[in-house]
């Protein structure tokens, strides 16, 4: 136990702790939105999206970011868009354009030979996060909370129903562009953290959980803001103490708390 | 008495099918007009072009800006994690208007206490049965009320008590100008408004 303690002293797990936290909290707030208005798979195509962009960054040996945040923030319009146009074929064109990314992704690498990166991009490296990530990670979760606070009563009602968010004259466009880019935003940020593979993951899952015992909306965002933020914490406590990897533990544990939460109260 | 809906010659579609051919209507200020016709003559999809929900193929829509809308129920409308006060206040939503004011919650109170529902004001939509459902739905136009209200087929499942309420409160919205458009297939709906019109659309 005091070596747990202990290891929460290093700066490098500091980093890790805050970083994670808030990408964590961020993730499970707009996670709500996502299930509920049956976007859940956007966050998946969208992680896929930005592997295929880290790998194009490491090839063209420029800063990840430059490539990765217009890419995902681009396809995370086009993807609403689509979704929006054809709404029974939503989920194929991102089921198709996640895929073909991957492939992309893993040709690249494989093609300049930087696919020793792969893995970290896959699964994440929450204890190598430098203090320009934790930076960024700070601030992109900063606008991420403040949007969610100016914007609530607008993104229930918009999640509620968009028809009748119409019908009282508000411009659903504008607010279904404000949900695309902070998944954007959100991914981009927490990919480097979690993984390609993992980040849609603490999207959903803290949200499902949530779903089975919160009563109204604002009690479901913060339970899931709430659940997320101690699958992290117990994610990374379960990494620490069995040597295993950080990302995928997080996600672990978020699935072992869905799991409770399914059997003690359905 | 100023006009607050003109629709003139509509068309509207669903892909290629004409469900509306060529219609005409003008609503004035304090004025009530009832909308009848068989299922699917195409009541709901007239309420929801004139809410701004459906776009005309031809045809023009003047109206004014600030409508209310009760929409026909759907099951899915049930299935969300919600409170009913949070789904009354909503209606006092508008563009460019993004908090509550303390007259807000003061008027959804006072709907809530209206349509007979403040005691369900914190329980769940989930939980609510479809008349229930269907009084949260009228509170959340009457919170928010604009110029043109919109009532597609309200009264069904709506109890006796209930159904008093509703017409108390649209004569008194009609008296402060409020136009009112409703669906019914209800001959005693017609009646229940003095000097209503009533358009057939089948
Ligand atoms: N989303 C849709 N896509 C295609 N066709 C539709 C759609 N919604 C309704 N329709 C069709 O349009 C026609 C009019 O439907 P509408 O819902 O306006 O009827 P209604 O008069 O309100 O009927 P009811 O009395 O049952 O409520 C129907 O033939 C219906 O099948
Ligand atoms: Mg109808």
């Amino acid at each position: 136990m005091s070596e747990i303690i202990e290891l929460f002293t290093y700066p490098f797990v500091q980093r890790a702790l805050i970083a994670g936290s808030l990408i964590s909290i961020c993730a499970a707030m707009l996670g709500v939105i996502l299930v509920l208005k049956h976007y859940s798979l956007i966050g998946h195509g969208l992680s896929e999206i930005g592997f295929a962009s880290l790998s194009l960054a490491a090839a063209l040996n420029i800063p990840a970011l430059i490539i990765s945040a217009p890419a995902v923030i681009l396809a995370s319009f086009v993807i609403m868009f689509v979704s929006q146009r054809y709404k029974t074929s939503g989920d194929i064109a991102i089921a198709l354009a996640s895929s073909a990314a991957l492939a992309f992704g893993v040709i690249i690498s494989s093609v300049t030979g930087k696919s020793s990166n792969m893995s970290g991009y896959l699964f994440g490296s929450v204890l190598a996060i430098t203090q320009d990530e934790l930076i960024f990670a700070v601030i992109i979760s900063i606008i991420i909370i403040l949007a969610f606070v100016i914007f609530y009563n607008r993104l229930f009602l918009i999640t509620y129903n968009e028809d009748y968010a119409r019908s009282l004259g508000i411009n659903i466009v504008l607010y279904q562009f404000i949900i695309s880019l902070m998944t954007a935003l959100i991914i981009v940020t927490g990919m480097r953290i979690m993984g390609t593979l993992l980040i849609s993951g603490i999207i959903i899952l803290p949200a499902v959980s949530a779903k089975s015992f919160a009563r109204g909306f604002k009690s479901l965002v913060i339970i899931s803001a709430l659940i997320s933020f101690i699958a992290f914490i117990s994610g990374l406590i379960l990494s620490f103490v069995f040597n295993l990897p950080a990302g995928a533990s997080v996600i672990l544990s978020s699935t072992i708390i869905l799991i409770l939460v399914k059997i003690f109260i359905s | 008495m100023t006009e607050r809906l003109k629709l003139t010659n509509a068309v509207i579609k669903y892909s290629e099918r004409v469900i509306i051919h060529d219609f005409s209507l003008s609503v004035n200020s304090g004025e009530m007009v009832f909308i009848t016709g068989s299922n699917g003559s195409g009541k709901s999809t007239l309420i929801k072009t004139i809410a701004g929900l459906l776009p005309l193929s031809s045809g023009t829509l003047e109206r004014t800006a600030k409508i209310s809308y009760v929409p026909q129920l759907e099951e899915a409308d049930r299935d969300f994690p919600a409170r009913v006060n949070e789904i009354v206040l909503t209606g006092t939503q508008r563009r460019g208007k993004l908090l509550y004011s303390q007259e807000d919650k003061e008027r959804a109170k006072h709907a809530m206490l209206e349509l007979g529902i403040y005691e369900l004001a914190s329980r769940q939509l989930t939980t609510l049965s479809g008349g229930q459902l269907r009084r949260v739905f009228i509170a959340r136009a009457i919170c928010g009320l604009g110029d043109l209200l919109l009532l597609d087929e309200p009264c069904a499942g709506l109890d006796v008590q209930a159904h008093e309420i509703l017409f108390a409160v649209l004569r008194k919205i009609l008296d402060d100008g409020c136009a009112v458009l409703m669906v019914t297939h209800d001959e005693s709906d017609i009646n229940g408004i003095e000097g209503a019109r009533v358009i057939n659309i089948s």
